[in-house]
């Protein structure tokens, strides 16, 4: 009888919207801890940029002899003004029942499985709920995912 | 790639091998937090918190003191622990619709969801792990802080129970 229990449970997994929150917070954590880093990489930058250039090389640009062609006129081009493909987006799902009021905060693009769609009420069908997805999430001040809203890259 | 490297690779900043990580080891956290407390949003916050402890208190993962799958068993047991100490009663269990189910299969799988429940919490989680989760007497042990011989008579007092249990539901039934 317990095996019976231990089958029926075998594959049963957290919600995509955990994973979710967990990356929302590892990238806060790490973002976070990359700035010192960043900022002692961009001084080097800096400083290598603003150092006294001590040795210059004198290079000889030598040009071909290129034996000079009639000008054909240049039929005018047509200039085609292509419109970028833009973003569709479904609206914001809060990801916090009991949340304090938002102030400020980021948006951060991640890539999530479909099943993060199904999780907030949008239909998935079976097949498709292990495909990655692009979703905008919103993380709060204090580094909590509030809200969270899809995205469609045509 | 084994977790030890995945868990190095996550200290550095990886966020991918974070989440290779989190996908091989969430499901046995969250089946263990869901058959303790019988409660789906439970399971879901205990396997949060669980992951959230290891990304901001990996510094107290010791290799030398079991693997990391006993390490995260681990936080979850004290944080399912604190839950039922919390919520006197458990909640109602709230499982996944399938039609297909067989029914009777169903009804089986559910009055024994509800014995393990009701059992004492000691020898609800010997049985959670080494039945429910195949976990080794060895790595139950190092979960529950105790001696194996202990997890033994849990488990077997556990077991005696929830036959004892089933038995009565069958005969009422």
């Amino acid at each position: 009888m317990l095996k019976a229990l231990a089958d029926h449970d075998r594959n049963r997994e957290a919600p995509a919207v955990v994973e979710l929150r967990l990356r929302t917070a590892f990238r806060r954590r790490y973002s976070r801890r990359r700035w010192p880093y960043l900022a002692i990489a961009a001084a080097i930058v800096l400083l290598i940029g603003m150092r006294p250039k001590v040795q210059t090389m004198e290079i000889a640009v030598v040009t071909p002899r290129v034996p000079v062609l009639p000008a054909v006129k240049a039929a005018p081009r047509k200039v085609v003004h292509r419109k970028q493909p833009k973003e569709v987006t479904t609206p914001f799902f809060s990801l916090m029942d009991d949340a304090p009021p938002f102030e400020r905060g980021e948006l951060l693009r991640v890539s999530v499985p479909a099943s993060a769609m199904r999780s907030v009420g949008l239909p998935v069908s079976e097949e498709r709920l292990d495909d990655m997805v692009q979703a905008d999430v919103l993380v709060g001040e204090e580094g909590l995912p509030r809200a969270i809203r899809f995205v469609n890259r045509p | 790639m084994t977790d030890r490297e995945l868990l190095l690779l996550m200290l550095s900043g990886d966020e991918d091998a974070f989440t290779t990580l989190y996908r091989r080891r969430q499901g046995p956290v969250y089946r263990f937090a869901l058959q303790m407390t019988g409660s789906v949003a439970i399971a879901e916050d205990v396997t949060q918190e669980v992951f959230m402890a290891l990304l901001l208190k990996t510094a107290k993962y010791e290799a030398s003191r079991g693997s990391l799958a006993s390490f995260l068993y681990g936080i979850a047991r004290n944080l399912v622990l604190r839950r039922i100490e919390k919520t006197a009663e458990v909640e109602d269990y709230a499982g996944p619709e399938d039609l297909l189910d067989d029914l009777t299969r169903r009804e089986t799988v559910e009055q024994v969801r509800r014995a393990v429940l009701s059992l004492p919490a000691v020898y609800r989680e010997a049985v959670v792990l080494c039945d429910l989760q195949d976990t080794s007497y060895e790595e139950a042990a190092l979960v529950l802080d105790c001696p194996i011989g202990t997890v033994r008579s849990r488990l077997s007092r556990g077991r005696s129970i929830l036959a004892q249990k089933l038995a009565v539901r069958s005969s009422v039934c």
